[in-house]
């Protein structure tokens, strides 16, 4: 049953749901007509008939409905009787094709009509029932017939009106219609019922049974035809489901009792035999057993079996047998299973991509023991052999090859010796050479056999005798042999011509040398020539002679009258066109035509009759006299006469030389100048000499033999194999006359088969001689009027044989393959191509071509494709030889996604990215699993950095040096820390593995000493922090801990209406400075201050990325707070580790302020009241202290100088005599403010380890290794102490510290300033280089390693740290004729660091660079706290004093107990060259770009203090800001000295009625950010005083090259009421 | 090993390092760390563990049975840098200094279900006679800076890996 059926019956239904009432005849025709096609019975009634083409008209309409329909006919029939309640409508709502059902219904009616009356009333309302089941479709093919079968059965009775029967069929059709509604899917409805219902199916039975004897029969059916058991499984469910739906209508329609839905059922059984056999009937089971290949294959088709065509086929994977016939068998019962198979009935398959080799090279076996695989073999050193194109595959098996050169001997030709006798000698030697090549060769006889032989062919391919040969292929033959014949005779008669001119000349040369002897009178050559003359049969010859001109008459007539009726031919086309032209013009040419037709053709071969010759211009009548005299000219010319006899030359050496005496005295000097040359030859190998032959003398004759075989055993490809042939005149050196080009040999020729060889060669050079000899390059003459001149040149021939050795087992050592195919050696032995035309065959590309045609060599086989493309590029002489090399040959195969799709994936970019360590991905955590998960803004920073690398970015920084600058910086940094990532990667067995030291004696009696200590003493040690490695901390793990402890000499305030004091602060002058005086100064102001008064009322606060802490207010200038501040620490991106920390270039800013309380009370009468103030902070100084600094000290700990504004405005620097003035001689000699600090961080991190890279060098290696010894001493005796040697310079390498050190012209510019006082002028230069902005190493290079420029490197770069700044100062001094040293050691904050020491006459000075500040030795508050080690610019010292602290060691460093000096007399100084220019040259700074500058910094400064105070009016006050703007120029001059109280003086006089607060700030500019930094941590705009004003100026005071003194003055102002 | 969210996969771990094979040491106790990618971060559980002293069981294989429990959960992007479990076994030598007995890591697995994993262990060898001696006599035998170098690939040029000594056994599940 098809389920188009199934179709016809749902439409059908909708009709009846439609018209109910009326239509139960309908129905129940319809049912029948459903049935009919299944029943296979002949209907026996009409309607049955009518139905049948309802079904047809159904089919039609399925087409239109796409979803087929399937359902369980056989068991809703059997469940079909009963009475059943009405219909929800809802059920059926789902089904709506109307317009399809109009036109069904038409249809029908006509059917209807006959069965429709009495059924009518009984009808019962259809109920929905419901059915479920996927699996019911194949029991459609089961049951279909049975159930068709039945019932029609059924139907037949329906025509007695059984009303039982009717029932039935209704609920059977409302069964059947019922699922469709939703197909496959089963409504709430019905999943309602199917969950919560069971039912029996006892009671339908009972109910069935009685109704019609048909039930019994359908059950019995039903009994046998039991699908299988789980068909069977599914189907009780939908049975079950259908009584549900009955039950649940009896409940709502029919009140059943309740004992009606128990069932007691027997549990199901069926037989083994049953099940199987129905097993059979549903499931297949391919069969095992092989498939015909007729079967797999289209009908009348033959198998084709590729692989015997000739085509590759790869190989198949293998599968085994049964396993393919079930498969096949299984693939033939499917539709279209065909398409599976192949043309050769095989199913289709790939080949197979198991790699025949493994790629992975071979493991080491667990078993083998560790001590087997670490034995070291011995292995003789192996010769290293040239990494070129050239090498020999290093797979080959280690063989020498060898190459036999056989020299024999060397013939002059020519040589400048040659008497004239000689060359005419030569030249008939020459001549009997040829002769005797071309008599050998006999090419003229074996042309006149060929003539010979074509003309037989000719004649017998002329005589009818071979009748199965078609004329045409006869004519053809003969022609081809003709043209042949023509060919060949040309030759022979060339040839012939040039054996006899030949022969003429021989003899012509022999006549001139016989002509020469005698006129000179003397023999110099050996040489003899006889004519040999062989009589011949004079008849015979003449026959034969004139038979062959006969021959040759008649071929050229034969050839003459073919190209007679060539021309003919031609002619008449022509003619034919002329005709067809005429005939178009004018037809009455017709008749003068016919009348020339008759034309005898002269030719009698001519078989053709000429039929329109109307104008012949008849080609030449061959004149057959002409041709004979023709043929006869020639023969006498080339040919020998007839009855001539034939001469044969024959040179022999019988001749006899003349003895010296006999000859004159020019060709004794000759001989004698022979004798006394001699000639070697030299064997060039690649152009390298290999060896040489023993010098020989050069005999009479010219000739040299030498006999010498050499063997070359080469490891290369021969590239060139050149003899040179050197001359020896006496005891001269010898001269190259010429070099001979070897032809390297086939590989086929081996030693022994190798011929003789003959190479000329000749040479260019201009000998001139004096004696008989003719000299070469020069003219001469034979003649003696010196007429008829020649230039000959030195030449001659070297007679050699190259071969391939044998080895000793007979192989030939040969290079496997020349140059040019090394690529495909592992092909070709794959390929087995060797082995079948052995190893020459293989550069021979022809007989290589020739066994791949001969094998059949695939050429779609991958494996010979390299063969083939060999042999290919070989025939076709394209040279492509692919060049490279390709591990992973099938890596494209396993690509699942193109390149370019891959890099557009961000995900894989942001991985990449981070795999190459870019420094904004390097610690990239969690990238996303998706692409769409990515933010696009992830890599814009990125690509801004990328684009901006070569674009110069002026906004940042102002003027356009440093942006440059800024630049390279940048892209050294880069380098630099990819070196270093690189060097990272490297750990030493030390980095991972702790393992003690081999203990000493001393360190092992310590120990052994500590063996009987305490295990837990009762005082335990203090014992250092634990130190956190920074791996597993997080943000807010890190805190920085400030301690503030006291603070001394802090500036007070001045009372604003105090008259205008001395000078207080210390505005010593030079000298003073370093005087070292302990003079008390007397406290002369201290009597302005009354006891008690507060003089400042100072509190510190520390900010450190953008967090800020304070401590409580103290009051005095002495002031102790003892306070700890803690401050969190957050590294960038959350990264911890140590090159992160590391390059954090945050600073702790440590600021004074002074608090200052007014009193805002505006009304009097309030005072009495309330207190209202309001507090202000003034600032004083600050202390900065990078975090890179804290990190790498792990604590800081000391008093630090306050970095006070020269000018303070409202405070003076008091000295507090009142309150300690105990103290006071202790400090007076510092002009500054101090503050005691001392910070960490909490937990302690470990520092990063400095790079232990060893770099590379250009220092002598003695010198290095006297370093590490030197640095390894040091160490030993004062691990504490620094000790500098070697340093690493910007392109990372090491240099000797003491190159840096040389005399440097500073500025002229600041020598001019103070011509006389060099001190002056040493401190202007020092201030020069505090002035270039200071950029730690560690920060721009992260990898902890310091790098020193040189002096105009770092002029260049205007930023560097200590060193750079120290050296450059110590050059300085070293110009300025100061005794000057680099002093290597420790500085508070700083940590290491380098300080330049100078010898005054009487005392040192300690400067820092990089404050420009100096300081007396004994100077307490010297932040240079311990001196490791000196350097001056030719030695090195370090200390090895007790004591290490400035104040207490002796800086004498001649004083050997003292200091360790590198050079001593055991190594001295080498006289190292400095790594420094010569000079420096200075440009001046544009003046223009720095008031630019000056500007637009003051502009951003301005526009910052206004943004940060966002809640408050800014006012500006112009009028203060330009008197400020005039007040700093002299603080510039003044280098920010002496000019206090001046200054206030005036600014006091022009703002009187101003509460003024103020400062000016001075910096080194390098960018503006640091500007900006420092305004801000000053805290002016904090004021929020509502009528305050503010003042700003900025000043830039630009020095040579570009370096910038930048100052700022920032103040607040407000108006006094 | 579950899917949890858009962007990231969940891999949870639980099992047990269950008994070694140490037949010359007894009474040692095995630390356990997990090593991972960039792309990973626990999320549950405990990423570092120290067991219990054990010693050894008086049947014939004297295996040293801890049973020590794991349980992590982690979250990730990327199966790049897979976590690796790294065992290492301490126990006192003669003189009571608590020194290592072995290092191994190992994959956790990428399949789900019960896996169980022997693992090899090895320790760093001293450099020379003299330091064996003095280590041994000191108590201070080389130990790795970190256990979880031995899941690194990084700097392995210079170390030779000993001969395996006998394995721990662990569960993963």
């Amino acid at each position: 049953m098809n389920p188009k059926e199934e179709k016809v019956k749902i439409i059908t239904e909708e009709f009846i749901e439609n018209d109910e009432d009326a239509n139960v005849g309908k129905r129940k025709k319809n049912s029948k007509v459903q049935r009919q096609p299944r029943k296979k019975q002949p209907p026996t009634t009409g309607p049955d008939k009518m139905m049948l083409e309802e079904s047809h008209l159904g089919n039609q309409q399925e087409l239109v409905q796409d979803e087929p329909q399937t359902r369980l006919l056989s068991v809703t029939a059997r469940r079909g009787p009963r009475s059943l309640p009405p219909i929800p409508s809802a059920s059926r709502t789902g089904f709506a094709e109307f317009s399809m059902r109009e036109r069904m219904r038409e249809k029908l009616q006509a059917a209807r009509s006959k069965a429709e009356s009495a059924l009518l009333q009984e009808i019962p309302t259809p109920r929905p029932q419901r059915l479920r089941s996927p699996t019911v479709k194949e029991l459609e093919t089961e049951f279909g017939t049975e159930s068709g079968k039945e019932v029609g059965s059924t139907q037949q009775e329906d025509d007695t009106q059984s009303y039982a029967r009717v029932k039935f069929h209704v609920s059977a059709r409302k069964i059947k219609s019922k699922p469709q509604v939703p197909p496959g899917f089963p409504s709430a409805e019905e999943a309602y019922n199917f969950f919560t219902f069971t039912f029996d199916p006892e009671p339908e039975e009972a109910e069935e049974k009685p109704k019609h004897g048909d039930g019994t029969h359908q059950e019995e059916e039903e009994g046998e035809e039991e699908p299988p058991t789980e068909e069977g499984a599914n189907r009780m469910d939908e049975e079950e489901l259908l009584h549900g739906k009955d039950a649940e209508d009896f409940l709502l329609g029919l009140d059943h009792t309740a004992d009606e839905f128990l069932a007691v059922r027997p549990a199901h059984y069926e037989s083994v035999h049953v099940r199987l056999q129905r097993e059979k009937e549903m499931l297949f089971i391919p069969s095992r057993l092989t498939v015909p290949t007729y079967k797999k294959l289209p009908e009348n088709v033959q198998p084709r079996f590729l692989e015997d065509e000739g085509l590759y086929i790869g190989e198949r994977p293998e599968v085994a047998r049964t396993n393919q016939n079930i498969m096949e068998n299984r693939l033939l019962t499917q539709e279209s299973g065909r398409r599976w198979f192949g043309d050769d009935g095989r199913i289709l398959a790939l080949p197979n991509p198991i790699k025949p080799f493994p790629s992975r090279p071979p493991v080491f076996m667990q078993e083998q023991s560790i001590k087997a695989e670490l034995e070291t073999l011995y292995k003789k050193a192996v010769k290293y052999v040239h990494r070129s194109q050239h090498m020999i595959g290093s797979g080959d098996p280690a063989g020498n090859f060898q190459l036999d050169i056989d020299i024999s001997g060397l013939i002059f030709t020519h040589h400048p010796c040659f008497s004239r006798e000689h060359v005419l000698a030569a030249k008939l030697a020459q001549l009997y050479d040829q002769y005797l090549a071309r008599h050998q060769r006999n090419k003229a006889k074996f042309l006149t056999d060929k003539l010979q032989a074509l003309r037989n062919a000719v004649q017998t391919g002329l005589n009818p005798e071979k009748p199965h040969q078609s004329l045409d292929t006869i004519q053809k033959t003969i022609n081809e042999y003709k043209s042949e014949i023509r060919q060949t005779r040309k030759l022979r008669d060339a040839e012939q011509e040039r054996d006899r001119t030949l022969l003429k000349t021989i003899i012509k040369v022999w006549k001139e040398m016989k002509s020469l002897r005698e006129f000179q009178r003397f023999t110099n050559t050996p040489l003899k020539l006889v004519l040999r003359k062989e009589k011949v049969d004079q008849k015979t010859d003449e026959e034969a002679y004139e038979a062959e001109i006969q021959a040759e008459i008649s071929e050229l007539l034969e050839e003459h009258t073919e190209e007679y009726e060539q021309k003919m031919e031609e002619y008449r086309t022509s003619y034919q066109q002329w005709k067809a032209w005429k005939k178009a013009q004018r037809a009455k040419k017709k008749k003068k035509k016919q009348a020339t037709e008759e034309h005898p053709e002269e030719e009698t071969e001519e078989p053709y009759p000429e039929e329109d010759p109307v104008k012949p211009s008849p080609p030449e009548p061959t004149d057959r006299a002409a041709v004979e005299q023709q043929v006869r000219e020639r023969a006498a010319q080339s040919r020998r006469r007839p009855g001539e006899p034939t001469l044969l030359p024959e040179l022999s050496l019988a001749g006899s030389v003349t003895p010296n005496d006999q000859c004159p005295r020019a060709e004794v000097w000759r001989r004698e100048d022979v004798k006394r040359r001699s000639v070697y030859l030299k064997v060039l190998f690649n152009n390298k000499e290999v060896s040489r032959t023993v010098s020989r003398q050069l005999g009479t004759d010219f000739r040299v033999h030498f006999g010498q075989i050499f063997n070359l055993q080469i490891f290369n490809w021969p590239e060139s194999l050149t003899l040179q042939v050197y001359e020896t005149v006496g005891h001269s050196s010898p001269t190259l006359l010429a070099e001979v080009f070897l032809p390297i040999p086939e590989t086929t020729i081996v030693t022994g088969r190798a011929p003789i060889e003959e190479v000329e060669f000749s040479s260019n050079q201009h000998v001139t001689l004096d004696h008989e000899g003719v000299g070469s390059g020069v003219p001469f003459s034979f003649e003696a009027d010196g007429s008829n001149q020649l230039i000959l040149m030195t030449s001659g021939k070297v007679s050699h044989s190259v071969a391939w050795a044998i080895g000793e087992n007979g192989i030939p050592l040969i290079p496997p393959l020349s140059q040019q195919n090394i690529g495909f050696r592992s092909a070709l032995k794959r390929a087995d191509a060797i082995s079948s035309i052995g190893t020459s065959g293989v550069t021979d590309m022809k007989k290589l071509a020739k066994w791949a045609a001969e094998s059949k060599l695939d050429p779609n086989d991958p494996n010979n494709a390299p063969l083939m493309q060999l042999i290919s590029v070989a025939t076709s002489g394209e040279s492509y030889v692919p060049d490279f090399f390709r591990l992973e040959q099938l890596q494209q195969e396993f690509n699942f996604v193109s390149d370019e799709e891959l890099n557009r994936s961000k995900r894989f970019r942001l991985l990449h990215l981070r795999s190459q360590q870019v420094p904004e991905f390097r610690n990239y955590k969690q990238i996303p699993v998706y692409d769409r998960e990515i933010m696009e803004k992830v890599f814009q920073d990125y690509e801004k950095r990328l684009r901006d690398r070569n674009v110069i970015e002026t906004k940042d920084h102002i003027d356009t040096h440093r942006a440059v600058v800024a630049k390279y910086l940048q892209q050294v940094r880069e380098s630099v820390i990819n070196r270093f990532l690189i060097a990272k990667q490297h750990f030493l067995l030390a980095d991972l593995v702790v393992e003690e030291e081999v203990p000493n004696i001393s360190i092992l009696g310590l120990n052994l000493f500590k063996l009987a200590e305490q295990k837990r003493p009762l005082r335990p040690r203090r014992k250092g922090r634990k130190k956190v490695t920074a791996q597993n901390l997080s943000d807010g793990d890190i805190r920085l801990l400030v301690n503030i402890i006291r603070a001394y000499d802090l500036p007070v305030r001045k009372p604003t209406a105090s008259k205008f004091q001395q000078p207080s602060r210390s505005s010593r002058t030079f000298r003073e400075k370093h005087a070292a005086s302990p003079d008390t100064r007397s406290p002369t102001h201290s009597a302005d201050y009354p006891l008690g008064q507060v003089l400042v009322r100072p509190f510190v606060e520390v900010s450190f990325q953008r967090t800020i802490c304070h401590t409580t207010t103290a009051e005095g200038p002495n002031p102790s707070w003892n306070e700890e501040l803690e401050l969190p620490f957050r590294a960038p991106n959350g990264d911890y580790s140590t090159a992160s920390l590391q390059s954090v270039k945050d600073v702790v800013f440590i600021n004074i302020f002074d608090e200052v309380l007014y009193d805002v009370l505006e009304d009097d009468r309030e005072r009495g009241n309330g207190i209202h103030t309001r507090i202000e902070r003034h600032w004083l100084g600050c202390v900065k202290i990078p975090f890179s600094t804290i990190y790498f000290q792990a604590r800081i700990d000391g008093t630090f100088k306050i970095d006070i504004p020269p000018v303070l405005l409202g405070y003076s620097k008091e000295q507090n005599m009142i309150i300690e003035r105990d103290f006071d001689s202790v400090r007076s000699l510092s002009e500054g403010s101090y503050i005691t600090l001392f910070i960490t961080i909490e937990p302690q991190l470990v520092p990063g380890e400095s790079v232990r890279e060893k770099f590379d060098s250009q220092e002598d290696e003695k010198l290095l290794q006297a370093t590490e010894k030197f640095q390894a001493e040091c160490a030993l005796k004062f691990p504490k102490r620094q000790c500098l040697a070697t340093v690493i310079d910007i392109s990372g390498k090491t240099v000797f510290i003491t190159r840096y050190l040389k005399p440097l012209n500073p500025p002229q510019e600041l020598l001019n300033i103070y011509p006389n006082n060099p001190q002056a002028t040493a401190e202007l230069v020092a201030r020069y280089v505090s002035l270039i902005p200071f950029l730690p190493d560690t920060v721009s290079f992260a990898g902890l390693c310091d790098l020193w420029s040189t002096s105009d490197q770092f002029l260049d770069l205007l930023a560097g740290d200590e060193e750079e700044h120290a050296v450059l100062l110590c050059n300085y001094f070293l110009f300025l004729g100061k005794k000057a040293w680099l002093v290597m050691g420790n500085a508070i904050p700083e940590g290491p660091t380098a300080y330049v020491l100078t010898w005054e006459k009487s005392h040192y000075l300690i400067w820092n660079p990089c404050s420009g500040n100096f300081y007396g030795q004994f100077d307490t508050f010297c932040p240079l706290k311990n001196v490791g080690c000196l350097i001056g610019p030719d030695n090195i010292w370090f200390n090895i004093q007790q004591y290490d602290s400035p104040l207490r060691i002796n800086f004498d460093v001649t004083k050997h107990k003292l200091w360790k000096s590198f050079f001593s007399r055991s190594l001295p100084y080498p006289g190292l060259s400095s790594v420094q220019p010569e000079e420096l040259i200075y440009q001046n700074t544009d003046k223009a770009a720095a008031a630019e500058l000056q500007d637009r910094i003051e502009k951003i400064l301005k526009e910052k203090i206004m943004d940060w105070r966002p809640r408050h009016l800014t006012r500006w006050n112009r009028y203060c800001t330009s008197t400020l703007r005039h007040f700093l120029p002299l603080l510039e001059s003044s280098q920010g000295e002496d000019i206090e109280d001046d200054h206030r003086a005036e600014l006091l006089k022009q703002l009187g009625d101003y509460r003024f607060s103020g400062f000016p700030l001075h910096m080194p500019y390098s960018e503006v950010k640091p500007l900006i930094d420092a305004v801000y941590s000053t805290g002016v705009h904090n004021i929020d005083v509502p009528n305050v004003e503010f003042a700003l100026a900025v000043y830039i005071h630009p020095y040579p090259k570009n370096v910038l003194s930048v100052w700022i003055y920032v103040a607040s102002l407000i108006r006094n009421r | 090993m579950a899917a949890a969210g858009p962007s990231v996969f969940l891999l949870m771990v639980n099992g047990q390092v269950e008994s070694a094979q140490f037949p010359e040491f007894d009474n040692l106790y095995c630390k356990y760390c997990f090593v991972y990618g960039q792309d990973w971060a626990p999320t549950a559980g405990l990423e570092e563990g120290i067991s219990q002293i054990t010693s050894k069981s008086r049947d014939a294989c004297q295996a040293l049975v801890w049973n020590f429990p794991i349980d992590i959960t982690f979250k990730s992007t990327n199966p790049f840098g897979w976590p690796q479990i790294v065992l290492s076994v301490y126990g006192p030598d003669v003189f009571g200094n608590d020194v290592v007995r072995g290092y191994g890591a190992v994959h956790v697995p990428f399949s789900p279900g019960r896996h169980k994993r022997t693992i090899p262990m090895f320790v760093p060898e001293s450099t020379s006679k003299l330091q064996k001696f003095t280590s041994w006599f000191m108590g201070r035998r080389p130990e790795y800076t970190d256990p979880k170098v031995v899941a690194q690939g990084e700097g392995r040029e210079g170390l030779v890996r000993p001969p395996a000594l006998p394995g721990v056994h662990c569960f993963l599940r």
